[in-house]
């Protein structure tokens, strides 16, 4: 049994099937990209994993467990983080206040024990923040902790907005285009990060449009094209597929004979 | 120097601390029962605004404060009057059951959130004065209720007798007004704070971070909705009355601009200077109009007038949204530019500048 199944997934807005009866098994360990052309129902899919969107069919497995039409917070309470493609922050607060007010499910003690700064709470908080310092440590952002974050540069904020999402202790971290906008420098940072998470024990799902990240960490991919899944495997197996290539360029001979 | 105190954040403390120690010797300095009332009142109504801005925390407008205290009023009117319930178990009870209310409300209400949450607690106002203009039978109807002064306390030989002057009522709303802002500061400072400032800020980012977002929405409102209560009956008992007229839409509105004049960044600073200098101000124009009018000139309808232009005038000078606080906060970065301060620097901080 896998660590994650996706049955039968499908989403409806209305008439609009963004996502079409998607199956998928996500084993522990597994980087597992998530590519197709725009529109196709990528970032559908993580929102519906992360509880954003309600599936219309279908049923979310982790750990044998139906996840299906929980709350997001729910959702990442049981151990599923992800990040956004449009790169949201808390306006006005620095790094570290990000990750302190994101971190609520590091803490094991309650609101009241937090009201009255118990030392079981004042402890917890000292490990808390210990690990919240050395997540920035590792995406290099130790040197930014007091700095506001929307004064970061734009790839980092995107780190920042990974290392929120670890600030949530995840067993499965969602990555929607996490090297967008990035040079190749930048993006190869992040691809390190991936190996180094997955070296902890981590999952990674990953939107991703950079066919070099792709090859580079992935150890399978899924292709999503209108909403349904059409091709799967390892990365060059799918990459050197035909229907994954007419997907994102069009078939070879339209045009050229008429 | 102690290097042990952080001298930047304590300074300031100790200051507004000496500046507001005046306070409670008041009544020491005036005689005028007006000024004590004025006082008294500016003290309940900050109790009320406080509770406006930390339901504001967790990113909510609530238009209808003045129905909780509406409903704290009645409850200790209704246990007192008609009940013959002492004046200290009708208070506390009060809070309860104004906290209660807001439970159960909030947890339906909140779940549309923003502008219908903010048209419903409007008219959560009408609707406490319906009930209670309706339901004659526990209310009185339109002729309210008498809310007696609490008993006299006797402690050894010092009798505080409630019913000869304003002054026992002053030091109790002093004590309201420390503990309530006790407790609201400690929200403000501690995890709770932070976790309502995620929510208001970016509930989805918040609610994948595990953060339940109905869950800190209702505690808010609750809270407030506990202390408000508490402020209402005081409310009732010091001004021994309370009817279905005298705490509406209007009276919700005065709160949330003390509420903003006073600065929204700040939970217990902000309210209590927001409704001091406001009612003070309003009272204070009242009176002149008062005066005026004999001379031929009519002020009517200056409160609202006061009231509006304020906030017209924070909005436009000082628009970050931290109002009159703004002042005080800006003063002190003046301040620290010209006077050299024993910093003692985080590790953190020498540690993470590299830049």
């Amino acid at each position: 049994m896998a660590l994650l199944e996706i049955r039968g997934i499908t989403k409806n807005f209305g008439m609009l099937k963004a996502l079409d009866d998607v199956n998928v098994n996500v084993e522990q360990g597994d980087v597992l990209g998530i590519v197709g052309p725009n529109g196709s129902g990528k970032t559908t899919l993580i929102n519906v994993i992360s509880g954003f969107y309600q599936p219309t069919k279908g049923g979310i497995f982790l750990d044998g467990k139906n996840i299906a039409g929980l709350r997001p917070d729910q959702i990442t309470a049981r151990g599923i983080g992800r990040t956004f493609q449009s790169n949201v922050m808390y306006e006005g607060l620095t790094v570290i206040q990000s990750m302190l007010v994101s971190s609520l499910l590091q803490y094991k003690t309650g609101s009241w024990k937090a009201f009255f700064g118990t030392r079981t709470y004042r402890e917890e908080h000292e490990r808390v923040v210990g690990r919240v310092l050395e997540i920035l440590r590792l995406l290099d952002l130790f040197n930014d902790t007091f700095i506001a974050a929307d004064k970061l540069s734009y790839g980092y904020q995107r780190m920042l907005g990974i290392a929120i999402a670890l600030a949530a202790n995840p067993k499965i971290l969602m990555l929607d285009e996490p090297t967008t906008g990035m040079n190749y420098e930048e993006a190869m940072f992040v691809v390190e990060n991936i190996r180094k998470l997955r070296d902890q024990g981590i999952t990674v799902l990953m939107i991703e449009h950079n066919m070099k990240v792709v090859t580079n960490v992935a150890t399978n991919v899924v292709v999503l094209n209108f909403g349904t899944k059409i091709a799967e495997g390892p990365p060059h197996v799918v990459m050197n597929n035909k229907d994954v290539i007419e997907a994102y360029l069009g078939t070879e001979n339209f045009g050229a004979n008429n | 120097m102690n290097p042990h105190i952080d001298w930047r954040n304590t300074f300031p403390k100790i200051v507004a601390c000496i500046l507001a120690a005046p306070a409670l010797i008041v009544p020491l300095l005036t005689d005028n029962p007006a000024t004590l009332s004025t006082m008294i009142l500016s003290g309940i109504w900050a109790v009320v605004a406080m509770g406006f801005t930390l339901i504001l925390w967790t990113g909510q407008f609530s238009l209808g404060q003045a129905a909780f205290m509406a409903i704290g009023g009645y409850t200790s009117g209704i246990l007192s009057a008609r009940l013959g319930w002492p004046f200290w178990p009708s208070f506390l009870t009060a809070g309860l059951v104004s906290g209660a209310v807001a439970c159960a409300v909030g947890a339906v209400v909140l779940r549309v959130g923003g502008f219908y949450f903010s048209i419903i607690t409007l008219a959560l106002g009408e609707i406490v004065r319906i009930i209670a203009m309706q339901w004659q039978s526990v209310t009185r109807g339109t002729r309210g209720l008498v809310a007696y002064p609490p008993e006299a306390i006797s402690l050894g030989f010092i009798k505080i007798d409630f019913e000869a002057t304003p002054v026992p009522y002053y030091y109790f709303m002093i004590v309201l007004v420390a503990v309530t802002g006790l407790i609201y500061w400690r929200i403000g400072k501690s995890r709770l704070g932070g976790t309502f400032f995620s929510v208001a800020i970016n509930p989805m980012l918040a609610e994948h971070q595990g953060i339940h977002l109905m869950k800190f929405r209702v505690m808010a409102f609750t809270v407030a909705g506990v202390f408000t209560g508490l402020a209402g009956s005081f409310y009732a008992h010091f001004l021994q009355a309370v009817t279905p007229y005298m705490l509406g839409i209007p009276e919700s509105i005065q709160v949330m601009i003390m509420s903003i004049v006073g600065g929204v960044s700040s939970l217990v600073a902000g309210p209590i200077i927001g409704s001091v200098v406001l009612y003070n101000l309003s009272q204070f124009l009242q009176r002149a109009g008062s005066d005026l009018q004999t001379s031929g000139f009519v002020l009517e309808g200056i409160q609202p007038l006061v009231f509006g232009g304020a906030v017209v005038c924070i909005l436009l000078f000082l628009p970050r949204g931290s109002g009159l606080i703004d002042l005080w906060t800006r003063f002190w970065k003046r301040v620290y530019k010209e006077v050299d301060f024993y910093e003692l620097p985080e590790d953190l901080e020498e540690e993470t500048n590299t830049h």
